[in-house]
């Protein structure tokens, strides 16, 4: 019986140490994947020192922890002595109320606390972040240090003013001393709390702050970067020993090993803090110019970020979404407020008719004669007179398949995707307009339909599918096929290049049917506080070496005659890139629809997900 | 100044950081975009998407719940018997995973799960089939089990061993054996710590949208993600408001339980 | 047959070896007390019996069958708690229904038996109350009544009455001894307060740091105390250095005092003891010894007086109230002087005890 109860304690503890085990490990893993091993390497942790915005991020999660926790205890200890002296009757109610944070779902207290900050007028920051936290730790606090209070000796508050103390000092010399484990635990508590919360700091943060927490989730549908494993087994470390450290000294009873132990955790943390603030450059100073850019994720090489900041001076504040829905209540509430934002043609055409777009002042975008015209010519089709947008990238969505297991050319409609036979191997895309526009040009229709039975049918040709679908995903798809996950995925033609080259075997098909195509533009919101930045940056975006660099990291279709120069003489590469005209008219590109027939095709997509 | 005043900056501060909000939310859950009051935002929940939603939200929650309770209540027994029950120890042990990013370690459950992933790997090395979890809604049941686990052990740890140890020789004393005693004693006397991890596990898993998101691989929807998504994707402050006010039902449920069953608040966490 | 025998048992906590070699037998239906200071392995000893803790060595014999390694819920004892251990879940009837449950009696007898066993204890109508709606006198005959109705051949008793006012106390010790004799059941009864064992008891076994120190009737240890552990025990007395001339004449403070006590040898050292309510006070000269009254106080039942008297300070217990500083003679009958042996060492021995 003995060894049954070892075994199951065992099991367990494998339970809940095995994942970050497999996180330490991978931390040093030579390759990006996360199911294979390709050796040892120290890079990631490398990188991650070196890398800005990470090193932000932690200076904004440890920097925001310390101060709620802080915060927090004050005024939750402060609290206590308060409702002490109450009525029982007022205690209870007050303790209920102090519960409510703290059992409500953290998505309520998030989303509540957003609208607040919203309708009053305060704009989301690291400020709205703080207070969030702050207002989540304090019952926690009190949960921590009221039943101290409880606990207290009888009397001897009173004694010490017997003896001749103030009541201050009655208080400080001997109420504190008895409450202070509760108080050392609130704050520990808080403390844990606000490193480990996602759900309140991704409503309530502003733009460009991340904690680690959102950093990570805004990584999770590209594909995490092992940098942050790595960034994640130190801090784990970290804590471990801060955790060791304060065990040892709260068991010790010598007062020098205290002291030792106290002061050596508290130079430890000091000089993670100090470290962190150097790296992060925030200490070198972001006074000054400032852009703050919104854009799909990992649209753009990091590099060039750093380039563009030293060329022109200005500090870029980098956000990144998953989908232009996503993107969309972001500009129109200005939430957050950006300066250059990089999104769908249909999306853009949205932003226009809604006046949330400003024009922009082509004097300040010499470059733009960088870009090939019919390219410039096809963004017309949504945004007349090329007056509020100038491309990014253009793409074209269509089936990537490995030959290795499906026969080259097996492939040639989008209703190949609902064979039985591939059940469990395809990848679809997560994405409300794109994963429709598959169902209904599968079925003949135009992807930009209003017809309520042609929307109604694709749906219903949707939830067919499903069964076969190994997942929905729309970045990491490359990363799937390339794993030997799936064996068919959805794919933009910007991912054929890059998984050709890591795997020769894939082959890439734009249907029979025709192809939803797209064209990704930066756009200015009429919000912008920086727009000479913003011109800025969208000119630097057009120079021509940008435009390689980026062709380099993307592989996607960059309009801009330097890209088409590189590879003009690749014929494999121009039909991917810049197909030809025959194949481009059976494209369509996604329109905006309206808000009635969004609402509808929402619902629809809602039924689909459920 | 009174002692009593010194509440007043806790007082403010849950008067601006909770009822408010929840005003907002109350408000934003009985009207429309043009203001107008309406019951639409929370009847919503009927409607078969969200009606679906919410049931595999409940399902979910408490397959998970009752999974967590399985698990927990031995691990507490033998913890609270074992001379390494020290309360510090015990804490160190279960707090330590969650400085791990939650997020990451639910992603590792994904890396370790993934088809070609190292789970598979091993398994189908020792002849066993592959197991296909991931991206169904039993790889969600187990992050959530494995995210909540911690907050069900706890309570009841802390309330078991609150129980007089004479009481349980008493029962041994009259007759009973080892599984009487743990059925007409230690679990009825273990009630408040079991409401108390039940409503810190159920809620938190009835509400989440992360550990579906990544880990249904996006073919399962939670209630959780359709209140996500209309706040952040289809901007509907309204509906998704409205749908919020009617999560707080369970929630306010859930605490009315544990206020009738945890009276003396035993089942804490600390 | 002996009830219950322990043979030498043996029992160590971390570093501290509480019993040692320790024997004991206990007959049926007695009332036998095991009383010591804290920490002289009494409870130690009545938790090896019931069955919660098992001896390093040693063994355990009940009606002459080895049950030492017999786990308590098959043990046919049943204890007492010190703090009553009552189900704070259960109310009452639920509380005293637990052991009959168990052993598959019906519910009609069930409902009897709590019946009879409230009655027993007093507690008449008390089924449905809940546990803490019961003040400590109520608990403590539930905790009663739950261990008796199983109609136990022992009762052990672990400092019942400690969390008990005086005068509850002094009433719930009547109720033990009537309880005792209507059950005519075995009581082992484990306390550190002397009174208790002396009010109660068939038997006494004064234990100190893990050995029997002395057994006897609760007579015979007062009056009679072996040695000087249990002399200064069982009541006030005083211990004195004297010399035992030869059999029946003692010599204290250079005094002649004839004693009733022999076999101690010729001219040996002894300890002896007087118990203070019997010193005699007299005049100056009336008596073995002359001295003053150097302290005084009322106690209610007696002043209690300190009198130095032939070198040594006596405490002495009287009616009569003798100022600080009156000149007094002390006199004492020979058969109150109680000669004990000097401890030959620091640790005292265990006695063998037969039936």
């Amino acid at each position: 019986m003995k060894n049954l109860k070892t075994l199951y304690l065992i099991l367990i503890l494998a339970f809940l140490y095995v994942p970050i085990l497999a996180l330490m490990i991978l931390s040093f893993n030579e390759s990006k994947s996360m199911a294979v091993w390709s050796g040892f390497s120290t890079k990631w942790y490398e990188e991650m020192f070196s890398n800005t915005l990470i090193m932000e991020a932690v200076w904004n999660t440890f920097t925001i922890a310390l101060i709620s926790a802080a915060v927090a205890t004050i005024i939750g200890t402060a609290a206590c002595i308060g409702i002490q002296a109450m009525r029982k009757k007022t205690e209870n109610a007050i303790m209920a109320l102090n519960n409510i944070p703290l059992l409500n779902a953290d998505i309520v207290t998030g989303i509540s606390l957003m609208m607040t900050f919203l309708v009053f007028g305060i704009s989301l920051s690291y400020g709205t972040v703080l207070l969030s936290h702050i207002t989540f730790c304090l019952p926690y606090v009190i949960l921590s240090v009221m039943p101290k209070f409880k606990q207290l000796t009888g009397n001897t508050y009173e004694a010490a003013l017997d003896l001749g103390a103030t009541p201050w000092q009655a208080f400080y010399k001997v109420i504190i001393p008895e409450i202070k484990p509760g108080i050392m635990s609130g704050f520990l508590l808080s403390f844990t709390m606000s490193v480990d919360d996602f759900v309140i700091t991704h409503f309530t943060r502003g733009a460009g702050i991340n904690t680690i927490s959102t950093m990570i989730y805004s990584q999770v549908k590209v594909g995490i970067r092992p940098t942050l494993f790595a960034l994640s087994t130190i801090i784990f470390v970290v804590v471990l020993i801060v955790l060791v450290a304060s065990n040892m000294a709260g068991n010790s009873t010598n007062p020098k090993v205290q002291k030792g132990v106290t002061a050596f955790t508290t130079g430890f943390v000091v000089v993670l803090l100090a470290g962190t603030l150097v790296f992060s450059g925030i200490a070198g100073g972001s006074g000054g110019k400032e852009v703050h850019v919104y854009s799909y994720g990992d649209y753009i090489d990091p590099a060039l970020i750093e380039e563009f900041e030293e060329e022109t001076g200005i500090t870029v504040v980098m956000d990144t979404f998953d989908t232009a829905e996503e993107m969309y209540p972001v500009v129109k509430n200005e939430s957050v407020t950006y300066d250059v934002i990089c999104t769908s043609d249909y999306m853009l055409e949205k932003l226009m008719e809604e006046d949330l777009l400003a024009e922009l002042d082509y004097s300040g975008i010499p470059n733009i004669d960088n870009m090939d015209k019919r390219y410039l010519e096809l963004a017309e089709g949504f945004d007349p007179g090329n007056k509020y947008a100038v491309p990014h990238t253009w793409g074209s969505l269509g089936i990537l398949y490995n030959t290795k297991v499906i026969p080259e050319g097996e492939i040639t409609s989008w209703n190949d995707l609902w064979k039985d036979k591939y059940k469990g191997r395809i990848v679809m895309p997560d994405s409300m307009r794109d994963t429709m526009a598959i169902a209904l040009k599968a079925k003949g229709y135009s992807l930009n339909t209003t017809k309520e039975a042609e929307i109604a049918e694709a749906i219903d040709y949707l939830i067919q599918q499903k069964p076969l679908v190994y997942k929905y995903a729309n970045d990491s798809a490359r990363d799937l096929i390339l794993g030997g996950a799936c064996d068919i995925a959805v794919v933009w033609n910007g991912e054929v290049l890059y998984t050709q080259e890591e795997n020769p075997d894939l082959a890439y098909v734009i249907p029979k049917e025709g192809s939803e195509h797209f064209t990704d533009a930066w756009a200015m919101p009429a919000a912008a506080k920086h727009k000479d930045a913003g011109l800025a940056w969208i000119n630097f975006m057009l120079e021509k070496q940008t435009a390689e660099v980026n062709f380099d990291y993307l592989t996607y279709s960059i309009p801009n005659v330097a890209v088409i120069e590189m590879n003009k003489d690749n014929p494999a590469n121009m039909g991917v890139l810049f197909p030809p005209d025959a194949v481009l008219t059976k494209c369509e590109a996604l329109k905006n629809l309206g808000s009635e027939v969004d609402d509808m095709y929402t619902e629809y997509w809602k039924k689909f997900k459920s | 100044m009174s002692r009593k005043s010194l509440a007043s900056p806790f007082l403010l501060w849950i008067a601006c950081g909770t009822v408010i909000p929840l005003a907002v939310i109350a408000f934003y859950g009985f009207t429309d975009r043009s203001g107008t009051f309406t019951w639409d935002n929370i009847l919503a929940i009927f409607s078969p998407e969200h009606a679906q939603a919410l049931g595999l939200s409940l399902l979910l929650a408490a397959i998970s719940t009752v999974i967590c309770f399985l698990l927990a209540f031995p691990l507490a027994l033998i913890l609270k018997d074992s001379k390494l029950g020290q309360k510090g120890f015990m804490i160190f042990i279960f707090i330590l995973p969650m400085w791990m990013n939650f997020l990451l370690r639910t992603m590792a459950w994904q890396v370790l799960l993934e088809k070609s992933g190292p789970i598979n790997a091993i398994l189908t090395g020792i002849g066993l089939p592959a197991m296909e979890i991931i991206n169904t809604p039993a790889a969600i049941v187990l992050g959530m089990v494995y995210d909540f686990l911690p907050f069900m052990v706890l309570p009841i740890y802390n309330t078991l061993v609150k129980i007089d140890p004479h009481v349980i020789e008493a029962a041994y004393d009259l007759g009973a054996t080892k599984k009487r005693v743990l059925f007409d004693i230690l679990l009825p006397l273990s009630v408040p710590g079991i409401a108390s991890g039940v409503t810190m596990v159920f809620v938190p898993a009835l509400t989440t949208f992360v550990i579906s998101n990544m880990l249904g691989g996006g073919k399962i929807h939670l209630i959780g993600n359709i209140i996500e998504q209309e706040f952040t994707t289809s901007a509907n402050w309204n509906l998704g408001s409205g749908l919020s006010l009617v999560m707080m039902i369970f929630i306010v449920l859930s605490m009315a339980a544990l206020s009738k069953l945890d009276k003396d608040g035993e089942g804490s966490l600390l | 047959m002996a009830l219950i025998e322990l043979r030498n048992i043996s029992k160590s906590f971390e570093d501290t070896q509480v019993l040692d070699n320790f024997n004991l037998t206990v007959n049926e239906n007695e009332f036998i007390t095991l009383l010591g200071p804290s920490g002289c392995g009494k409870t130690t000893t009545l938790r090896i019996i019931g069955g919660f803790e098992t001896p390093d060595e040693g063994q355990v014999f009940f009606e002459g069958v080895d049950i030492t390694n017999v786990p308590p819920n098959k043990r046919h004892l049943n204890t007492v708690f010190q703090k009553y251990a009552l189900f704070p879940h259960m109310n009452v009837e639920e509380n005293i229904a637990f052991g009959l449950k168990i052993s598959g009696k019906s519910d009609a007898y069930i409902k009897d038996k709590i019946k009879y066993a409230l009655k027993l204890v007093n507690l008449d109508g008390f089924e449905k109350r809940k546990i803490d709606r019961l003040s400590g006198g109520q608990q403590q005959r539930i905790a009663m009544a739950r261990a008796i109705v199983n109609e136990p051949r022992v009762l052990l008793l672990d400092e019942p009455l400690g969390a008990l006012d005086l005068k509850l106390r002094q009433d719930m010790q009547y109720e033990l001894i009537r309880l005792k004799n209507e059950l005519g059941i075995t009581f082992i009864y484990v306390t550190h307060d002397q009174e208790e064992a002396l009010t109660m008891s068939d038997k006494v076994v004064v234990m100190n740091k893990g050995y029997i120190q002395q057994m006897g009737t609760p007579e015979q240890i007062y009056n009679e105390p072996e040695n000087a552990f249990v002399a200064d025990f069982i009541g006030d007395s005083n211990i004195v250095d004297g010399i035992m001339v030869r059999d029946k004449v003692v010599k204290i403070c250079d005094t002649i005092f004839p004693c009733i006590d022999d076999g101690f040898g010729q001219n040996k050292p002894v300890d002896v003891v007087i118990r203070p309510e019997d010193l005699i006070i007299g005049k100056p000269g009336q008596g073995h010894l002359d001295g003053e009254v150097v302290h005084n106080v009322f106690q209610g039942v007696h002043y209690e007086m300190e009198i130095e008297a032939g070198g040594f300070l006596w405490l002495a217990q009287n009616t009569t109230s003798y100022p600080v500083g009156t000149k007094v003679s002390l006199e004492v009958e020979p058969e109150n002087i109680q000669i004990m042996h000097k401890p030959q060492s620091e640790g005292e021995e265990a006695i063998e005890i037969d039936v």
